[in-house]
C-alpha cells in the first residue's frame, strides 16, 4: 500500500493553511525555555557482573526544550535530548491549529500512542526507569529480549492530524492520525532494530519509502474539578525492512484515573512482528515448523503495567508499580529465550522532593524471569527540572 | 511474586486514599495558605490539571510575565490530549497564574 499521497496531502494542507492564515493583531512571538536533567545509578546486587545483561552504573538523560507560541493557532516546539545514544532531536515540529478539533503537526515528533509517552520527560516520571512496555535500554536482559514493545521516547519524522472535542464541560474526546517513517530493521531481520532508528550513520530517514500509519482515540471524563478518568486506544502499522516485506502492528489500551493527588495508571501493549524466514529456516530458528509443515513467521510481544503514585508527606511521594512482558513465537537459534517467555517485575519506590525543582528517586525492583535467574535491581536517581 | 505485587498495589491504593483524604500538599507545588480563598480554589484546579503530564515545577518556573503569553500557553495546554482542561478550568488556571505571576514579579495582572 502506498501511503505517500496521504503524507503529501497533509503537508499541502498545512502549507495552504499557513499561506491563507488570517493575520491577527500584531503581537510579540512568545517563547518559553524548559528542560530537565536526570542522573541515575542502577545497581544489581544479585549479580556482580550485571554489565553482561544491563547498562548498570551511571546514566544521564538531559532534555532542553524551546516552545514558541506565534499565536493561539500556530506554535513550534524544538527539543534536544542527550542520553545513551548521544545528542538527539527529540522534537522539531510546527503545530497549525485551525480549531480545537483540527490541528496539523508537521516535523519530527512523538507520534500519539498510549498514555506514557504524554509524560515524555524523565522529570515527569516517579521512577528512574520506564515500564517494561516502553523501556529503552534500562531493563535487565535488554539484548536477550530485544528491548520492549515500543521503546520510548519513540520519535519519528512525519505528519499528524489531531484534535480534541468537548461534549459539554465534562467529557473530552481526543483523536490523532499520523503517517511517519516508521520503525526500522534489516531485510533479513527477526525483529525491529531500535538502534537503526537512532543511528546517524544510517541517516534519519525512512528506510523503505513507505510511511507507517497509526492513530489514537481517547476519552477523558471529569468528575468534578479534581478527579478524572481517561481511557485510550492506540494502533500503529507498517513495514520495518527496506524491501517493505516485514510487517509490524502495535496496539495499545490505557486507563488513567486521578483523584486529587492520587494517580493510578494502567496500560497494555502488544506488537505482532514478522520475521524473515531466510533460505533455511530449519537452521535459522530453534523450533521447527507447525503441524501444517510451515514456519510461522510472526511473533507476539505484549506488556502491561499498573502504577500508582501519591504524596505521603510534604516532601515525600511513593510509587508502586507491577509490570510484565511476554513473548510468544519462534526464536532464532542463538536466542536464550524459548517459544514462550515471560518477565514479571514488582517495583516500590519513593521520591524525596527537597526543593520544588529537584527530586531524589529511589526504587527497588524484583525481577522474575522465566528463562534466567531472578534478580533484584536498585535505582537511585537525581532529577532537576527548570 | 504475583501475591507480593498485588500486596504492593493494594497498599498503594490504601495509602493513596489516606493521603488524598488528608490533603497532603503537593511536594512540587507551593504553599498558597496566604493567598485569597478564590485563588486557593483556582490553585487546586491548576495543581490537579497541570500535573497530569508534567511536574508543577514547569509552569511555576516558566519565564512568563505577560498575561497574553499565559493565555497562549494555557490555550495550548488545554488542547493537549487528555488534559481534561475545559474552558472553565482554563479560566481558573489563568486566574491563579495571573495572581502567582503578579506576586512573583509584580507583573502579569491579567484581565
Amino acid at each position: 500500500m502506498n501511503r505517500g499521497p496521504f503524507m503529501l496531502l497533509a503537508l499541502c494542507g498545512a502549507a495552504i493553511l499557513t499561506a491563507v492564515w488570517p493575520a491577527g493583531p500584531a503581537r510579540g512571538i512568545e517563547r518559553n525555555f524548559a528542560g530537565s536533567a536526570q542522573l541515575d545509578y542502577l545497581y544489581v546486587p544479585t549479580d556482580p557482573t550485571a554489565r553482561r545483561f544491563s547498562f548498570d552504573g551511571f546514566t544521564t538523560e538531559l532534555s532542553l526544550k524551546l516552545a514558541v507560541d506565534f499565536s493561539q493557532h500556530a506554535s513550534a516546539n524544538v527539543k534536544v535530548c542527550y542520553g545513551c545514544h548521544g545528542v538527539e532531536a527529540g522534537m522539531a515540529y510546527f503545530d497549525f491549529r485551525v480549531m480545537d478539533e483540527l490541528n496539523f503537526r508537521v516535523g519530527r515528533f512523538i507520534p500519539s500512542f498510549g498514555d506514557f509517552p504524554l509524560r515524555h520527560d524523565p522529570a515527569n516520571h516517579r521512577t528512574s526507569d520506564k515500564p517494561l512496555a516502553y523501556d529503552m535500554g534500562r531493563m535487565l536482559r535488554l539484548r536477550e529480549w530485544g528491548m520492549s514493545v515500543l521503546p520510548a521516547p519513540y520519535v519519528d519524522n512525519g505528519v499528524e492530524i489531531n484534535g480534541t472535542h468537548w461534549f459539554g464541560d465534562d467529557v473530552q474526546l481526543d483523536f490523532a492520525l499520523y503517517a511517519v517513517a516508521g520503525l526500522k530493521g534489516s531485510v533479513d531481520g527477526a525483529d525491529v532494530d531500535f538502534l537503526q532508528s537512532r543511528s546517524g550513520a544510517l541517516y534519519y530517514i525512512d528506510n523503505n519509502s513507505q510511511p507507517a500509519v497509526g492513530g489514537r482515540l481517547a476519552l477523558t471524563a471529569n468528575f468534578g474539578s479534581i478527579s478524572s478518568l481517561t481511557l485510550g486506544l492506540s494502533g500503529m502499522h507498517g513495514t520495518y525492512d527496506a524491501n517493505r516485506d516485514l510487517l509490524y502492528t502495535i496496539a495499545g489500551a490505557d486507563a488513567t484515573f486521578r483523584v486529587d493527588r492520587f494517580n493510578l495508571r494502567a496500560e497494555a501493549l502488544i506488537r505482532r512482528t514478522e520475521m524473515s524466514l531466510g533460505a533455511n529456516p530449519g537452521e535459522r530458528f530453534r523450533y521447527g515448523p507447525g503441524d501444517d509443515g510451515a514456519y510461522d513467521p510472526f511473533f507476539l510481544k505484549d506488556a502491561f503495567y499498573v502504577e500508582t503514585d501519591f504524596p505521603l508527606l510534604r516532601w515525600l511521594e511513593v510509587v508502586g508499580r507491577f509490570d510484565g512482558m511476554h513473548r510468544l513465537g519462534n526464536v532464532v537459534s542463538s536466542s536464550p529465550l524459548r517459544k514462550e517467555s515471560l518477565i514479571l517485575r514488582s517495583t516500590l519506590g519513593a521520591n524525596v522532593v527537597f526543593e520544588r525543582s529537584f527530586r531524589l528517586k529511589l526504587s527497588g525492583e524484583l525481577w522474575d524471569f522465566s528463562d534466567f535467574e531472578d534478580a533484584v535491581a536498585v535505582h537511585l536517581g537525581l532529577v532537576g527540572a527548570f | 511474586m504475583t501475591r507480593a505485587a498485588m500486596l504492593v498495589i493494594a497498599l498503594g491504593l490504601a495509602l493513596g486514599a489516606c493521603s488524598s483524604a488528608h490533603h497532603v500538599t503537593r511536594p512540587d507545588g507551593i504553599d498558597v495558605s496566604s493567598y485569597p480563598d478564590e485563588i486557593q480554589d483556582a490553585y487546586d484546579v491548576f495543581a490537579f490539571r497541570c500535573s497530569r503530564c508534567h511536574s508543577l515545577a514547569r509552569p511555576l518556573n516558566a519565564q512568563v510575565t505577560d498575561p497574553e503569553h499565559w493565555d497562549d500557553y494555557v490555550a495550548r495546554m488545554r488542547r493537549q490530549p487528555g488534559s481534561g482542561i475545559n474552558r472553565h478550568n482554563a479560566r481558573q488556571v489563568l486566574k491563579f497564574l495571573y495572581y502567582y505571576t503578579q506576586q512573583r514579579t509584580g507583573a502579569g495582572g491579567g484581565t
